[in-house]
């Protein structure tokens, strides 16, 4: 059975990853062992400067998903080095780091100090956050999207991936421009801007105000972009949106995802990412298809 | 992927006062690891109804997992529907356990609101017959959420209440319970848990006779392993989770806010 995927280059064993901002700490809580045999690791995104995050509250439950605005809390560039990078790499998984920069000169200079070091499989460009205060997010902007791509791309070898939002007229436009600034693959969705009044206050529940919205909540709007996405784009995509279990990565890869990760989930059921894996080989067993790559965007 | 995260079985779901249930499970393993003050993260059931887990501290920790909680929406209410012999998903231990106090201290003082006494009983296990004088200050709404102190009692435990209406113990707030410390720097100790504006009262207390302490705190919870820092609080060094930095910290650390 073959389970690999390439993203530009590089090969992954399998398409099985963790969405950025839902995996940390394994080291202490996780079994390393079980670890070692998903696709990727995605940590969560880094920035140039240390952030301090959003103040709380920083999450609300919804149904069948949450709404976050942590706002990218993080010991910024060179602490990651540091202090995170090592027990990342130790689990000896494929890494997709994370990175977003506030502006031009903030990715490039990012770009550069991951050049610098080794062990690293790819970049995903966190073009989409939506707890920033930014007035419009970089992948709401082909021009923007395209510039930032290309400036990364001079700077770095390894395949750089544009992560994309869904708060967005058309993605497959945003992808679209990704890809003819060189990017080696899209990673969608990211989550929905949204809100959620405590009716008693009449206020926010957030301390930010908004959140991004993620889980099962969004799934069928995530598979929908994926579609479109991979209608227009011949790079592959890693795709995320309340995925739970084998069958829900599925969807994705029937769509057109080459790779799926498990976020949200990852909070409710920490192994879900393992059955995801667990559970595509199984479907592949029992319908006789002995490489992955007949699966994706088979949707007929 | 978690080591951490099992299904059990329910030992049993004791009602023990209106609001309150005792839930028993059949976890010796967790129970051995546990030190007061962790808590673990429950699936209440399969559905997306609640999606989170929830988080509930370990109140005792013997040959069974024992959980004390008090029904306050959809997620408690489906705990309390919970039978013997029913699967419990239970992911733990996890969190930052309760510093015990040094050889030093004489006076050890837990002052607890409402359900927030949970964390204490584990506490006192493992403090009593050690020479310790150790005293429960409790804070209560009215006699349906006083639990009896029984547990407590036997432990050794000074027990004192305080009822919004005086249905049990002395009418008024928990701090109305603060002239039973005695307030020496280098001997007391104290150990809170409850509401903001308690534990807020509880610090400003502790400042005035310069007594060392620890908190347990509570924030809404989506991992409970520290990976999502959806659960900061604000510290006077800045952000950190409850469920990882915490729940326990130094009570003098705790920066409490809206509640005034
Ligand atoms: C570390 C920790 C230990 C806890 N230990 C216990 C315990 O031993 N016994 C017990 O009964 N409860 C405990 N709690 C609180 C318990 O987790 C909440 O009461 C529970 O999650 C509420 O779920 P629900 O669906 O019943 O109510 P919901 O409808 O979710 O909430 C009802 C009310 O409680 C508030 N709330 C919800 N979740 C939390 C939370 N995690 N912390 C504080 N407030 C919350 C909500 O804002 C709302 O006002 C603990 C919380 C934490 C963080
Ligand atoms: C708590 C939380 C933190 C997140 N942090 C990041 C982040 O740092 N960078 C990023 O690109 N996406 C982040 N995301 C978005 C996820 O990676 C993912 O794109 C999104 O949640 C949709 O997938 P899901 O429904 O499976 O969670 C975060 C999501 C959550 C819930
Ligand atoms: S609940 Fe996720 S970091 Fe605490």
């Amino acid at each position: 059975m073959n389970l690999s995927v390439k993203i530009g280059n590089v090969k992954f064993l399998n398409p099985v990853t963790v969405a950025s901002g839902t995996f940390g700490h394994a080291e202490k809580y996780y079994n390393l062992e079980e670890v070692k045999k998903i696709g990727a690791i995605v940590p969560k995104t880094v920035t140039l400067n240390a952030q301090a995050g959003n103040p709380p509250v920083r999450i609300a439950e919804t149904p069948a998903g949450m709404l976050n605005a942590i706002g990218i809390e993080n010991p910024g560039i060179d602490k990651f080095i540091e202090t995170k990078l090592p027990a990342f790499k130790k689990i000896g998984v494929p890494l997709i780091i994370s990175i977003l920069g506030h502006n031009d000169k903030e990715f490039k200079e990012i770009a550069r100090r991951i050049n610098k070091i080794k062990g690293i499989s790819a970049v995903e460009l966190n073009l989409s956050c939506p707890n920033l205060k930014h007035k419009t997010l970089v992948a709401q902007d082909p021009k923007a999207t395209s510039r930032i791509v290309k400036l990364v791309k001079k700077e770095l070898k390894i395949p750089v991936l544009a992560k994309l939002s869904p708060n967005v007229t058309d993605i497959s436009l945003i992808a679209k421009a990704a890809e003819d600034a060189g990017a080696d693959g899209v990673s969608l969705v990211n989550t929905f801007t949204a809100m959620v009044i405590d009716i008693e206050k009449r206020k926010s529940v957030l301390g930010n105000f908004t959140g991004g919205l993620s889980g099962p909540a969004i799934r069928p709007i995530a598979v929908y972009m994926v579609h479109k996405v991979y209608q227009t784009v011949k790079i592959p995509i890693v795709a995320m949106g309340g995925i739970t279990c084998a069958q829900d990565a599925l969807q994705f890869m029937i769509a057109g995802a080459s790779m799926v990760a498990v976020g949200t989930y990852n909070f409710v059921n920490p192994r879900a990412t393992l059955e995801v894996l667990t559970g595509i080989k199984d479907y592949m067993k029992v319908n006789k298809i002995k490489d992955i790559k007949k699966i994706i965007g088979s949707l007929k | 992927m978690s080591a951490l995260q099992n299904i059990f079985k329910v030992v049993s779901n004791e009602r023990l006062c209106p609001r309150f249930y005792k839930l028993s499970i059949d976890a010796g393993a967790v129970a051995k690891k546990v030190q007061p003050g962790q808590f673990v993260h429950i699936r209440v059931n399969d559905s997306f109804q609640p999606f989170f887990r929830r988080p509930f501290s370990v109140y005792r920790a013997k040959k069974y997992l024992d959980v004390f909680y008090e029904v306050v929406g959809p997620g408690t209410k489906a705990l309390s529907n919970k039978k013997k012999g029913d699967d419990v998903d239970v992911l733990g231990p996890v969190g930052t356990p309760f510093t015990l106090p040094s050889k030093k201290a004489k006076q050890i003082v837990m002052i607890a609101g409402g359900i927030g006494v949970a964390p204490f009983l584990i506490l006192s296990d493992r403090l009593k017959q050690q020479g310790f004088e150790l005293v429960l200050l409790y804070g209560g709404r009215t006699k349906g959420h006083v639990y009896p102190m029984k547990e407590f009692k036997q432990n050794g435990c000074k027990v004192f209440v305080a009822t919004d209406d005086g249905s049990v113990g002395v009418k008024g707030r928990v701090s109305n319970l603060f002239s039973k410390i005695v307030p020496d720097p280098s001997t007391t100790v104290i150990y809170t848990c409850g509401p903001s504006p308690m534990m807020a009262a509880v610090q400003a207390f502790a400042k005035r006779y310069h007594l060392s302490g620890q908190a347990a705190c509570e924030e809404v919870m989506a991992c409970a392993l520290g990976a999502c820092l959806g659960c900061s609080i604000k510290t006077t060094s800045g952000y950190k989770t409850v469920c990882y930095d915490g729940p326990v910290f130094n009570l003098h650390e705790i920066i409490f806010e809206n509640t005034h």
